[in-house]
């Protein structure tokens, strides 16, 4: 591995450590900015970060040894991702080659199983509550995941991110082709309940309707902001990947060199900011409805996915 | 410039997606603005086939079907909403939206195998050949699933839209006077059922309690 190569990797997972709390920042103030408020400041996941790497971490009593460790294998698992995915080069890294498409949700599943178990660790009604609610909507989700890797796969004829976003920047055939917008629309949907932006649920912790903030309530400290950082890491890569693989795929710089990866990181930023911007306008413009509309939400997105298969036998791809 | 076929997916695949969109939705509102909004992409077809192939009888058939199917019968229908309210919504249907996507998936992949089994092979190797076919299928499961005489109304045209869909593709577009027919004749069936709906919300319905019966 040359040097440049090995300057790109470590820049790519600092890129995603470092300006994801950023991401989130912007996200939580245009949201305030479309409910008529001035929103929290845009650093302030970084303020909220520093003080829980400062507060006391408590330990229920009887929680196992996975209360504490969860947070540090969830958080090993993004920083993983972070280095073989498609984020501020389309060049393939050294550890690109060690998992594809299916690997990269393997590997999100497992972040999300030990924060699942940690959440039952806790030993809490609170955090069992929450774990229970999503792995109920977890399942739902899944499928359309796999149905969505299964249209890459048709489209690419293979399930590498490198070569999918390769193939849909410099071909407009597919990048038009029925089952590439099926399947972006599919994700987008996902997209929107992975990272907790639907209209049917509440990110805060005094609702009914709380999903993901359910299954951390036993933690504090350290260990707490352990886990606010994975859901913001979680966040960065989820729409790097929808930004630079799917929906745009075009305008990154193809060697691997310091000022290109710089320039793609700028690129990326302001890809991110669009995507926010959308995901901003769901969240402001859609009702919020019950709970259990979820289940029609994912299915709604797993026949998007199922469609982009069923067009792709029937129409193929140019 | 898209190829041609391109542009037939494309649309192909709007024309799919309001088909999957009308089978899930239960205000009759938005189900109104959804079968308009088929019948323009259905137009668009026509009207780009005709720029293609240089056909006028195409082309004033996408004419006639944005006047006839994208303004006139959806005004009627919001008319007739307007006046009856309480068909605003079909009851009971807001609970089946996952049930009701998934089936209409399910029944795009089954008339996909009945079109391979049937039609494909004696029609054209155009991509997307088995739309239409889909899109008629999906007309009949919204008729049958649906209790709402306007909703009904729209599978009837969704059906209709695969006819003219599957005319364009096919058939260069029927004869003109066919097509003509077809029109008026789905004008004719909107302004019945229209008749008919007023007819049962001042007279009632003495058979309903019978057709009840048949709902399982």
């Amino acid at each position: 591995m040359d040097p440049t190569t090995q300057i790109v990797n470590v820049l790519q997972a600092a890129t995603v450590l470092l300006l994801s709390p950023l991401l989130a920042g912007i996200a939580g103030r245009i949201k305030g900015l479309t409910e008529s408020r001035v929103g929290p400041p845009i650093l302030q996941p970084y303020y909220d970060l520093a003080k829980y790497l400062r507060k006391e971490t408590l330990v229920p009593a009887g929680s196992s040894r996975l209360f504490l460790l969860a947070p540090f294998v969830a958080f090993g698992a993004y920083l993983v991702i972070s280095v073989v995915v498609p984020i501020i080069t389309p060049y393939p890294l050294p550890y690109a080659s060690t998992v594809d498409f299916l690997g990269g949700g393997l590997l999100f599943g497992l972040a999300g199983l030990v924060t699942l178990l940690a959440a039952l660790a806790a030993g809490s009604n609170y955090t069992a509550l929450g774990a229970s609610r999503t792995v109920s909507f977890s399942a739902l989700g899944e499928p359309t995941l796999i149905m969505i890797f299964f249209g890459v796969a048709v489209i690419t004829g293979t399930n590498n991110p490198y070569v999918t976003n390769n193939l849909l920047a410099s071909s407009f055939s597919a990048y038009l082709s029925p089952t590439h917008l099926l399947v972006v629309a599919a994700f987008f949907l996902l997209l929107l309940a992975e990272t907790g932006k639907l209209p049917v649920e509440s990110s805060g912790l005094m609702e009914f309707g709380m999903l993901e903030d359910g299954r951390t309530f036993g933690h504090s400290g350290r260990l707490l902001g352990l886990f606010r950082w994975n859901g913001w890491m979680k966040q960065f890569l989820l729409y790097s990947v929808f930004v630079n693989v799917f929906a745009l795929p075009w305008g990154m710089s193809d060697a691997v060199s310091l000022p290109g990866a710089l320039e793609n990181i700028a690129l990326l930023l302001g890809k991110l900011l669009l995507v926010v911007g959308v995901v901003a306008g769901v969240e402001a413009t859609l009702a919020k409805v019950r709970l259990f509309k979820i289940r029609d939400f994912l299915a709604l997105s797993f026949s998007l996915a199922i469609l982009s298969i069923f067009v792709f036998v029937v129409v193929g791809v140019p | 410039m898209l190829p041609t076929s391109d542009v037939e997916a494309l649309v192909g695949l709007g024309i799919l997606l309001t088909a999957l969109y009308l089978q899930s939705e239960s205000f009759v509102g938005p189900l109104v603005d959804a079968i308009a909004l088929q019948s323009l992409l259905v137009s668009v077809l026509l009207g780009y086939l005709a720029w293609v192939d240089d056909d006028p009888s195409l082309a004033l058939l996408a004419g006639l079907a944005v006047a006839i199917r994208v303004l006139l019968i959806p005004y009627v229908l919001r008319r007739q909403i307007r006046a009856f309210r309480w068909r605003f919504r079909e009851l009971g249907a807001s609970q089946r939206v996952a049930s009701h996507a998934l089936a209409a998936v399910a029944v795009a992949i089954v008339a996909w195998f009945i079109f391979q089994q049937t039609l494909g092979p004696a029609l054209p190797a155009l991509p997307g050949a088995a739309f239409p076919f889909v899109l008629l299928l999906e007309g009949l499961l919204m008729l049958s699933t649906r209790t709402n005489t306007l909703v009904q109304v729209m599978g009837y045209l969704e059906e209709e839209n695969a006819v003219v869909y599957a005319g364009a593709l096919f058939a260069g577009g029927f004869p003109l006077f066919l097509e003509v027919v077809i029109f008026l004749d789905v004008l004719g069936v909107v302004l019945v059922a229209v008749i008919l709906s007023i007819q049962r919300s001042v007279v009632g319905a003495p058979e309903e309690e019978y057709l009840e019966e048949l709902t399982g």
